[in-house]
């Protein structure tokens, strides 16, 4: 089966929120410099599922990417996973895209893939976490999607995907070509083994400009926009440490579970 | 004058001589049928440079072999083993001498055949106070690290019935002839003489009988031997393969793992036995299970599941059985790592290379273990979760740090000190190359502030790299991740050469190891010098004017890469002599005998398994013995677990972890302002 997986280029998550700026004049986040762009977590986990389906019934993987300067690491790194194809779409005015933008450029170079029974996405981004660009894109390409997936099997060519709801998960059928988001549930993304590492170093990664998936920018104009940022400010997070003490460990156990009872 | 018959009382010794080269063949084709074995290993480098093996193998056998250097560090084994390699040598020596005297027709009389036959009996006696030793050692005390298996038994037996039935044969021939004729000469064989002594009662026909049949037994039980340690491969075998194993050793840095070649590998690491080269299986051999590494060794310390000894002996017994196996079956070959060694063992590696320091006969445990680990990584994807988050993070941010210890940017430590920050274009002769640890985990950051500070004040024009600095790629290849290092390695090269850097100071060990010995492989051959060379050579100059006074009680942590892999014992040792009014005691287990942090190998990252104690923790109490108030090192991984080990044990107040270069700006403070 064959399988296209987006995936994202984000400021690696990992740095603490007090260390970004915020342009107010632009409404921009401005990350701090040296940051190295990441894949964003859910959509490799997303790679990993396709690498699972793949690892099970075989097929070829391709991984996009959209973005305004230079996102080949995060494809380079799906591919380094064990992906067998990837491009990016690149362009100066894919800066700021919001869901819908994203989300159609997306759906042109898919329908310049095609060929394809399952198109996976992370269940949202790791930077803006908005998660309606999957089923925008679905949307758009006229196929059914399902969020929020921990699994993913495929049977009598249809996909089984347990989805993960708040108190437990479900369980839903859909037919091929069908689009998923993956939630982090479905388990840790593999390590790139040692030989894809090396031999995705050496890939060729082509980059498409607009035109060459048929792309009006005119589609993308700040008008057409279906968002506006009117804010943006930087958490703050507090932190307050109470230690609970007791004279036995019992005693201070049911203390504890006292306050976090309060607590939720 | 003074002498005796040769094969007195013996017909047809030529029978013996027959008899003896059946089995000296038999066990010349033992050794080539071992030969054969190691042959299902892949090709070494080590079959070059031949002359200058010799050369060293020879100093090697001068300063060690003979002096027993390495073995005496431990007394009653040392001096067991060192009693019976010479009275072997002894007893060797004098049966070549006997031999060509006899044949020769140069017989020796009188004196010098007095003081022959006193020197072979002190020979004899050597070996057998010895061989009562091992005794004792192996059967009465039962030291942990002694694995006695069957053989050890047997050769013990055997090397003792030998010997004392060639002091009764002696003892016998003594009795007959010279006790009645020449008392006095029989002084000079003692070992004999206590036999003769104690036959003088019988009468001759009697000691002609027994000593034929003694002779026989002492002959036979000889050339049983012979046939015995060829038969079961007894670790006898060690008097010929274990110097084999020092000749072919490895001349170079210590734990430097062979690169793999992308375009030609066949296999990943060592997936199955035949994957190690012969000369990592010659090693099997060549140990003598003699328990010096695992004593040596900080995870069999705390209770880990790893002994380097058994990781060996495993393997040895692995390797017979996957050959039986492979010739005279269709079975299929047992697998490798689960087998022997577990997982566990081989992960709880912390490559401090204190095994190897210890070895007498060389074996190279480290890079065995880091081949072990490349295929589980490379091509199985196994190993501990927290290895796996580590390589992700080196993969997607450069530095095996991640979560609350990444609060740092990695350029953030030059905002707080002017120093030149190398961007494109810029070309620097000295680079200071902070590494990881002491651009991110706070702590370290003030001992690279304080390095900087020193580079600053004696005025050398160096450049840093600030964020554009990425891992030296260590921990990714000593777990085993060999294609995420070499990436590393390769961008790294890549960025000195841009710059046009000669000469790099770098402050963490492991980046020194790794930058020194392990890229000129990789294309980058640059000058690299550990800090603390740097603050020495500074020192031995007078540049540094160390005035102001610490006052402080000191103990000093080898760090494993700087000591053991780099031989950097007397540079650090040096610049704190240089410091006003400290005092230094030294630890028990210092210079090459230092006791790993714990640190290494990755373990910055993956996880302790599990044990009695941990590392940090154990080593926090040889430096409690010391009665220090500061504990210094020169690596961030060892300041890292120290800091660790001294808040776990609540001693923040009375007891510092300290790095040596954050002394030594203290110490010049006075002449800075």
């Amino acid at each position: 089966m064959n399988t296209i997986v987006c995936v994202k280029q984000v400021p690696d998550p990992e740095i603490p929120p007090a260390k970004f700026k915020i342009d107010p004049e632009t409404k921009k986040v401005v990350p701090p410099p040296g940051v190295p762009p990441v894949i964003s977590v859910y959509d490799e986990r997303a790679v990993e599922a396709a690498l699972r389906l793949k690892d099970k019934h075989k097929g070829k993987i391709t991984v996009i990417s959209v973005g305004a300067g230079k996102v080949s690491d995060v494809v380079r790194h799906a591919l380094s996973m064990g992906a067998d194809e990837g491009f990016v779409i690149e362009d100066g005015a894919f800066e700021n895209l919001d869901s819908f933008g994203t989300a159609t450029v997306l759906s042109k170079a898919i329908q310049k893939i095609g060929g394809y029974d399952l198109i996976l996405c992370g269940r949202q981004a790791a930077d803006w976490g908005a998660g309606q660009v999957g089923s925008i894109l679905a949307e758009i390409l006229g196929i059914p999607v399902v969020t929020f997936a921990c699994g993913i099997e495929a049977v009598d060519k249809k996909l089984r995907v347990r989805r993960v709801v708040k108190d437990g998960f479900e369980i839903l059928e859909t037919p091929m070509p069908s689009l998923v988001t993956v939630s982090s549930e479905i388990g840790l993304p593999r390590l790139p083994a040692g030989m894809s590492l090396m031999l995705a170093r050496k890939k060729q990664i082509p980059v498409w400009k607009p035109q060459d998936i048929g792309l009006d920018l005119s589609d993308l104009d700040k008008e057409k926009a279906h968002t506006e940022i009117i804010g943006l400010s930087i958490p703050t997070r507090k932190k307050e440490c109470e230690i609970i003490t007791g004279t036995t460990p019992a005693e201070a156990a049911i203390q504890l579970a006292e306050k976090l009872s309060q607590l939720f | 004058m003074a002498t005796r018959e040769v094969f007195w009382n013996i017909s047809y010794p030529y029978v013996m001589y027959l008899l003896a080269a059946l089995g000296v063949a038999y066990w010349i084709y033992s050794l080539y049928q071992r030969y054969q074995l190691w042959r299902i290993g892949r090709p070494d480098e080590c079959t070059q440079e031949i002359g200058k093996r010799i050369r060293v193998f020879i100093q090697t056998l001068l300063t060690e072999i003979l002096t027993h250097r390495k073995f005496l560090r431990d007394p009653f084994p040392g001096i067991m083993h060192f009693l019976i390699f010479w009275g072997w040598i002894i007893l060797l020596l004098a049966s070549a001498v006997d031999a060509f005297t006899y044949y020769a027709n140069l017989h020796l009389v009188g004196t010098p055949y007095l003081w022959f036959s006193l020197i072979v009996d002190i020979g004899g006696l050597l070996v057998i106070i010895g061989m009562l030793m091992a005794v004792l050692r192996r059967y009465i005390l039962k030291p942990e690290r002694l694995n006695s298996v069957f053989d050890d038994g047997i050769i013990t037996a055997l090397i003792l019935i030998i010997l004392v039935t060639g002091y009764m044969v002696e003892g016998l021939r003594q009795a007959a002839t010279e006790l009645k004729t020449h008392p006095e000469w029989a002084l000079w064989s003692p070992g004999g003489f206590v036999f003769a002594k104690a036959f003088e009662g019988m009468d001759e026909e009697s000691l002609r009988f027994w000593h034929q049949w003694l002779w026989w037994f002492h002959a036979l039980m000889t050339i049983g031997g012979f046939v015995y340690v060829g038969l079961v491969f007894s670790k006898f075998q060690h008097i010929l393969v274990s110097p084999l194993n020092i000749f072919f050793r490895n001349l170079g840095p210590v734990g430097v793992p062979a690169p793999i070649d992308i375009e030609k590998a066949e296999t990943l690491g060592v997936g199955e036995i035949k994957d190690f080269t012969w000369k990592q299986l010659l090693d099997l051999d060549a140990c003598t299970n003699c328990g010096r590494c695992q004593d040596a060794c900080p995870a069999w310390a705390t209770g880990k599941p790893l002994s380097p000894r058994k990781v060996i002996q495993d393997l040895k017994v692995h390797m017979v059985k996957a050959n039986k196996k492979q010739t005279h079956s269709s079975e299929s070959v047992p697998t490798l790592v689960g087998e022997a060694p577990t997982e566990e063992e081989i992960w709880a590696c912390t490559t401090c290379a204190a095994c190897q320091e210890t070895c007498p006969v060389y074996v190279e445990h480290l890079v065995k273990i880091i081949d072990l680990r490349r295929n589980l990584v490379l091509a199985h994807s196994k190993m501990p979760e927290t290895a796996q988050l580590m390589l992700r993070n080196m993969q997607s941010r450069g530095h095996p740090w991640a979560g609350i210890q990444s609060l740092r940017l990695r350029g953030d430590w030059t905002s707080e000190i002017e120093v030149k920050v190398l961007s494109e274009g810029d070309r620097v002769k000295t680079l200071f190359w902070v590494g990881c640890t002491g651009a991110l985990a706070e702590r370290n950051v003030k001992a690279t502030l304080s390095m900087a500070k020193v580079l600053k004040a004696v005025g050398i024009d160096f450049g840093v790299l600030g964020e554009a600095e990425t891992c030296c790629g260590d921990p990714a290849r000593r777990a085993g991740y060999e294609f995420q290092f070499q990436i590393s390695a390769e961008q790294n090269i890549e960025t000195f050469k841009n710059h046009q850097i000669q000469e790099i100071i770098t402050m963490c060990p492991h980046c020194y190891h790794t930058l020194k010995n392990e890229y000129p492989k990789y294309g980058g051959a640059f000058k690299v010098i550990h800090y603390t060379q740097f603050l020495y050579d500074l020192i031995q100059q007078k540049k540094l004017n160390l005035s102001h006074a610490l006052a402080l009680n000191l103990t000093y942590q080898d760090p494993c890469y700087l000591g053991r892999y780099n031989h950097l014992y007397q540079e650090p040792r040096q610049v704190l002599q240089a410091l006003p009014q400290i005092r230094l005691k030294e630890m028990e287990r210092s210079r090459n005998r230092s006791f790993c942090c714990g640190g290494g190998g990755g373990h910055m990252w993956i996880e302790e398994q599990p044990g009695t104690t941990k590392i940090n923790q154990m080593r926090l109490e040889d430096v409690l013995k010391t009665g220090a108030d500061t504990v210094v090192t020169a690596c961030p991984y060892c300041l890292q677990m120290f800091e660790e080990s001294i808040e776990h044990k609540g001693m923040k107040e009375t007891l510092k972890a300290k790095d040596l270069v954050e002394l030594v700006e203290e110490a010049m403070e006075a002449t800075r302002t």
